[in-house]
């Protein structure tokens, strides 16, 4: 026997492909799957406790949930933005934690209550700089900087959730977040 | 060293993929190394919810601070910053936007596909500022006339002359109710409207339109993933002899030589690897004795969305597409005659009818806000401005040796610096888009006069120029250097001036044109 041969008989190389296989296992079998967000309960870790509970309250504010429309509680925004602020540059994390804390001293000061335990017409006393008209620079108040970044990214976290492409998908709506995604290159 | 190649062209987007596909038409055996990797069409892609993306859209925190226009998407297309630094003043910061993968930029352009005219390329004569060209319409419409019907380019002839005419798939779609208005309201004010001119089809890129027939003559040999380090000289004769280049994934070196180099890695790209080519006879960069290799760099400024407007009768789900859609072009009307204005030159601007105005513009919240959103939905229209920026010896990229990629070459540092020109222009431009908005009945909800910072148009330009006098210039009427008749640099670096018109489809001329030069000269062994 050559070495070869012998080689492919240790390994059974032979004998397998004699076997004939069903077609199905001759297939490369594409598996439906699910992902860790539609599954889990994400785990926050960034944000103290009083900082995230401002930052759920401010998102109810500013995308309540309505007919046929995901919330940004629903979507979990803010445990999401807890996620992305943690890996922010330092910059941004200091507007969001400065902000947060400033939502919560700011209720202390006028209502003597936790930012969010204020009826809706309170927090809207202390969330005055979002009825300021539009600019393109950035307000120089860092408040007023953090309501306006805090209102775009829990627009767009709700927008680009499971929850709300579901529910524009069973109200038979465009826009439902499909995009052309490319694999990382070597 | 390996000299089997009549020409190396280092770059494969517009300028090298043009090059390629004219040279190898006439006969000339070509290798084309390119920085990155092939894009993978079939396999490369595939349809994903933004909820399936990591960051849910955001992108990853950090990986793109000048590249606004990357999206977690086709995050994998664009240049790593990281793994491609480069330095800029800390006050001017500088936004450096590149793709490195076969085909180039024209992955991702935007495919506007203006002429340019005489107002640029005699801009001096007009006007007085700068340098005219060394070239003029002239000698460059023919060229148009071959590139416009390779692209497929969509537009409608005027008889404009500050954006010739062109040959185009003829543009003669109805304007909505709300173009209509808007066109009339400008045509009150004396400002000129067209439909935009684009390339067409699926993909316009040199990957499709050039490359293909480029290999199918079997005389061009792409290789990917192969970073050029320095050009090579002939220390007796002067001239190029070939180039080193680094595998981006093996990292091995490796030289190849060629009777002609040619150059068009993009603008700055291209003068970096000049520029890190120093030699006993160029010290000061390649082709440099006039000392103005990486100088007069300057593009075109954008004020994006600089108005943004509610059409009101298509409020409150009116918004019908007899009313609602389409858009088009305003090519520059400033300073046609020399000084109309308190700046030079002129700018232009694109217009669009549709689309839903974005949340930031109301100083709304919660309910209110989503029922202002419902209320406007799809009756936005806007406009962007673009630009002549003025080229400046001030404004400069020059070889930052404490820079390196990650493949130990050094990079740039990057200076650039928008004027008081600029500003003034920015300026007339808001102000005239919301008189022609307001003159239509538009309920303008936001304007700004906001430039991008330098580069974030990414029509950079300049920096290794043509002219007629090797003093004031790196490169001759032919694209060729004054002072190494076998290297050529065909990209947007050669510009100099930049109108307000997108620079492809004149990069792509002024590449068949040279390419043609080219070939002629090496037929009569000339090269």
């Amino acid at each position: 026997m050559k070495r070869r041969q012998a080689i492919q008989a240790l390994l059974g190389a032979p004998a397998l492909a004699a076997i004939p296989l069903p077609a199905i296992a001759q297939e490369m079998p594409k598996l439906a799957t699910s992902t860790a967000d539609a599954v889990g309960e994400p785990s926050t870790h960034y944000f103290s406790n009083p900082q995230m509970t401002a930052l759920r309250r401010l998102g109810d504010l500013v995308v309540p949930a309505g007919a046929g429309r995901p919330g940004a509680r629903d979507a979990r925004a803010a445990e999401f933005l807890d996620f992305l602020i943690s890996q922010s540059p330092a910059d941004r994390q200091s507007l969001y934690r400065n902000g947060l804390d400033q939502l919560q001293s700011e209720a202390r000061s006028r209502f003597n209550a936790a930012f969010e335990s204020l009826t809706p017409q309170q927090a809207d006393g202390v969330l005055g700089p979002l009825h300021t008209a539009w600019t393109y620079a950035a307000p120089a108040d860092p408040f007023a900087r953090f309501l306006r970044e805090a209102k775009e990214d829990l627009i767009a976290a709700t927008m680009s959730s499971h929850e709300w492409s579901d529910a524009q998908a069973a109200a038979g709506r465009r826009g439902t977040g499909i995009g052309t995604y490319w694999y990382p290159v070597e | 060293m390996k000299t089997d190649y009549d020409v190396l062209i280092i770059g494969s987007g517009a300028s090298g993929g043009m090059a390629a596909y004219t040279l190898t038409q006439l006969g000339a055996r070509c290798l084309m190394p390119d920085a990155g990797p092939p894009l993978d069409f079939e396999r490369g892609r595939t349809l994903r919810p933004v909820w399936d993306l990591p960051y849910r859209g955001f992108g990853r925190p950090g990986r793109f601070p000048h590249i606004t226009q990357a999206s977690e998407f086709d995050a994998a297309l664009w240049a790593d910053e990281k793994q491609n630094p480069y330095s800029y003043p800390a006050a001017d910061p500088y936004y450096w936007v590149r793709i490195k993968m076969i085909g180039g930029r024209t992955l991702r352009w935007g495919r506007a596909s203006w002429r340019l005219s005489d107002y640029e390329f005699k801009g001096k004569d007009h006007d007085g500022f700068g340098e005219n060209w060394p070239v003029s319409y002239t000698d460059l419409a023919p060229y148009y006339d071959r590139v416009e019907p390779i692209f497929k380019v969509a537009g409608r002839n005027e008889g404009f002359a500050q954006i010739p005419d062109g040959k185009f798939l003829e543009d003669n779609s109805k304007d909505s109710l709300s173009v209509e208005r808007f066109i009339a309201s400008a045509k009150k004010l004396g400002v000129p409207t067209t439909k935009a001119r684009r390339s067409t089809g699926t993909l316009a890129s040199s990957a499709n339109l050039l490359l293909p027939d480029a290999v199918a003559t079997g005389k061009l040999t792409i290789v990917p993933n192969a970073i050029a380090r320095e050009i090579q000289v002939d220390p007796n004769t002067g001239l190029v002899s070939g180039v080193s280049y680094v595998d981006r994934l093996s990292r091995r070196e490796y030289t190849v030589g060629a009777r002609v180099l040619v150059v068009g890695a993009s603008t700055l790209e291209s003068t970096r690897l000049l520029l890190n080519s120093t030699s006993r006879r160029y010290p000061n960069g390649l082709a440099n004795s006039s000392g103005v290799l990486g100088r007069y760099l300057f593009d075109q400024f954008y004020v994006k969305n600089c108005v943004e407007c509610v059409v009101p009768e298509a409020r409150g789900g009116k918004a019908s597409r007899e009313l609602m859609g389409g858009g088009g072009y305003i090519p520059r009307f400033r300073n046609l005659k020399p000084g109309e204005k308190k700046f030079l030159r002129g700018y232009a601007f694109d217009f669009g009818s549709g689309g839903t105005p974005s949340a930031k513009y109301f100083p709304l919240y919660g309910d209110a806000l989503f029922a202002k959103l419902a209320d406007v939905a799809n009756t936005g229209f806007s406009l962007t401005t673009m630009g002549e920026v003025l080229p400046r010896y001030e404004n400069f990229a020059r070889i930052d040796p404490g820079v390196k990629d990650e493949w130990g070459i050094p990079s740039l540092h990057i200076t650039h610096r928008y004027t008081e020109n600029e500003h003034l222009m920015a300026q007339d431009a808001t102000e005239t888009a919301a008189a022609i908005c307001g003159g239509a009945g538009f309920e303008v909800i936001a304007q700004h006069a906001q430039m991008v910072p330098p580069g974030e148009s990414i029509h950079e330009l300049g920096t290794c120029r043509m002219g007629a006098d090797p003093k004031k210039s790196v490169l001759n009427r032919f694209n060729q250097a004054h002072d190494v008749k076998n290297l050529f640099v065909l990209d947007g670096s050669a510009f100099v001036s930049g109108g307000s018109q997108n620079p492809t489809l004149t990069i792509l001329a002024l590449s068949m044109r040279a390419g043609e030069y080219m070939a002629e000269r090496m037929k009569k062994r000339e090269l």
